[in-house]
């Protein structure tokens, strides 16, 4: 591949230069590069639902039913209280262990569960998690423990927004429904963005917490590749290289807070168009 | 019919197509992290002794190989768990694994484990006392050095082999004991600061293939088929390429 550069650049390089090209892009590397995916899907689709179980949990906060309002707080209170790293060990296997169990009644012999005394309960019921599924829980638990903070923050957000708003929508004849959606919710954004930009920052930096889930994302990959190599069969023989891959996903996480930064500015800047500022 | 059915009867029949499929794809679980039994190499992909040999097998049997890479601390629970059929990763023959897994007949015969030091450390082995002594966490040369150096010694049991290469060379542990092939590839690619010193000690059986205990079609197979390439020399062709030495 190596072969296409064109020769002022190879000239330029050196063949120093050239295989350090070579090696920072030969197959293993590639696949490191290449797994920078989980971690962008991991942070993109936790945080929809995020957002997702922010709301639903601000609903129930704000909720007239009792029951509903105990269970958001239970919920805020709970989840925020759990390490992130507890909750993405625990979740997927609870997870897992509950289906298996719960097939377990359907599909193992009476005979079978009374003998069982190791996981899973019969051999019929073993669920292989790949790391598909594994995304997928990682994903979920994400937005289970990052929902939470978002609900506290969009339910300030919500309370936030002037009751005399909503009281001048009332007045104007819009059904409560529409008060809610088009006058409180439209507004919340501006109370929530901040908050959230910093639910978002979090977030992110749980992403590197995939390889509990033995998903081999952009940490385990900087593990493998940094490690010693005194093999010259496995590749370039090096001491120990972690710091290096390590800092390179310093500067990674760094620019992608900075990405988010801007992003939230022009966001900030969106929900607040024509809104009165007090400045 | 209820939607709980539903998904029982699409797992189910997801266990029962994975299991048919089973029959002509062996999956094996390896560490791809202890050259040159096994690794990974430039192209990003499992290899080494193991790999080939692997394939090597499974083309006899007229199976198609697929390598899975697991931890080394995880890799017998999960063989039991289903998330492969056999185990290829260095694993000693011991009766404390053969109280959970069975083994193939050995493939490659013991190789005594060995210490490795960084260049110029002096220890006494008569009355090692106060150092660090480093092992992979789960394996045979952390059992060994449980018995023999943790009463006065400070064991330190690492995740992957390659972080006590780390340690050992950086000065944070004073002594590692590895199998002696792990240890032969590290110094001979350390130029010149890593050295053996010390005892040979002899642990372990050799090194087998792991399968489930109830998987007894799969263990005969594969042992008529380990005893076709240690006849025709496949095997001894296959050690020479990758290990040093040969007992």
């Amino acid at each position: 591949m190596l072969e296409m550069l064109p020769h002022w650049l190879s000239d330029w390089l050196g063949p120093d230069g050239m295989a350090n090209l070579a090696y920072i892009t030969n197959g293993k590397h590639l696949s490191w590069y290449a797994s920078v995916r989980y971690t962008l899907i991991a942070a993109a689709f936790g945080a929809i639902l995020a957002v997702f179980f922010g709301l639903l949990g601000a609903a129930a906060k704000l909720s007239k039913f009792a029951p509903l309002r105990w269970l958001g707080d239970i919920y805020t209170t709970m989840v925020r209280g759990i390490p992130d790293v507890l909750f993405l060990l625990f979740f997927p296997l609870a997870f897992e262990q509950g289906v298996e169990y719960m097939m377990a009644q359907w599909y193992c012999k009476p005979d079978e569960l009374a003998a069982a005394t190791t996981w899973p309960l019969c051999a019929n019921v073993q669920w292989y998690l790949s790391t598909t599924e594994y995304m997928i829980l990682a994903c979920v638990s994400l937005g289970l423990v990052y929902g939470a903070f978002a609900a506290n923050v969009i339910y300030g957000a919500l309370t936030a927004v002037p009751k005399g708003q909503l009281e001048a929508a009332h007045a104007f004849g819009f059904p409560s429904r529409e008060v809610f959606w088009r006058f409180q919710v439209r507004q919340m954004w501006v109370y929530a963005l901040p908050g959230l930009s910093n639910v978002w920052l979090l977030l992110l930096k749980a992403t590197s917490l995939l390889s509990l889930l033995q998903i081999t994302d952009i940490v385990s990959w900087a593990d493998r590749l940094g490690a010693p190599n005194y093999s010259p069969v496995a590749g370039l023989v090096h001491g120990d290289w972690r710091w290096k891959y390590y800092l390179v996903l310093f500067i990674f996480y760094i620019l992608l807070t900075w990405l988010s930064e801007k992003f939230f500015a022009y966001l900030q800047a969106r929900a607040g168009r024509g809104m009165a500022r007090a400045n | 019919m209820s939607k709980k059915w539903l998904l029982a009867m699409t797992l189910g029949a997801a266990l029962v197509s994975g299991q048919a499929l089973a029959e002509d794809k062996l999956r094996v679980g390896t560490e791809g992290a202890y050259a040159p039994y096994n690794y990974v190499n430039d192209e990003g992909k499992l290899a080494g002794f193991e790999i080939d040999l692997g394939n090597e097998l499974c083309k006899r049997t007229n199976m198609t190989c697929e390598f899975i890479q697991n931890k080394w601390d995880s890799i017998i629970p999960n063989l039991l768990a289903g998330n492969y059929d056999a185990i290829m990763a260095g694993m000693s023959i011991t009766d404390e694994r053969k109280k959970s897994i069975t083994f193939s007949d050995e493939y490659k015969p013991v190789d005594p484990s060995l210490y490795l030091v960084k260049k110029g450390t002096q220890l006494d082995f008569d009355k090692l006392e106060g150092k660090s002594v480093g092992v992979q966490g789960a394996t045979i040369q952390d059992d060994f050095a449980k018995g023999k150096w943790a009463a006065k010694n400070t064991l330190k049991s690492y995740e992957k082999a390659d972080q006590s290469l780390a340690d050992v060379m950086a000065g944070t542990v004073d002594v590692v004991l590895a199998d002696g092939e792990f240890v032969r590839t590290a110094v001979a690619g350390s130029n010149g600061e890593l050295e053996v010193v010390g005892p040979q000690e002899m642990i372990g059986g050799g090194i087998g293939i792991g399968m489930r205990p109830d998987d007894t079609k799969l263990h005969e197979k594969i042992n008529a088929a380990l005893a076709e390439i240690k006849k025709d020399g496949t095997l001894e062709t296959l050690t020479k390429k990758y290990f040093t030495e040969q007992k």
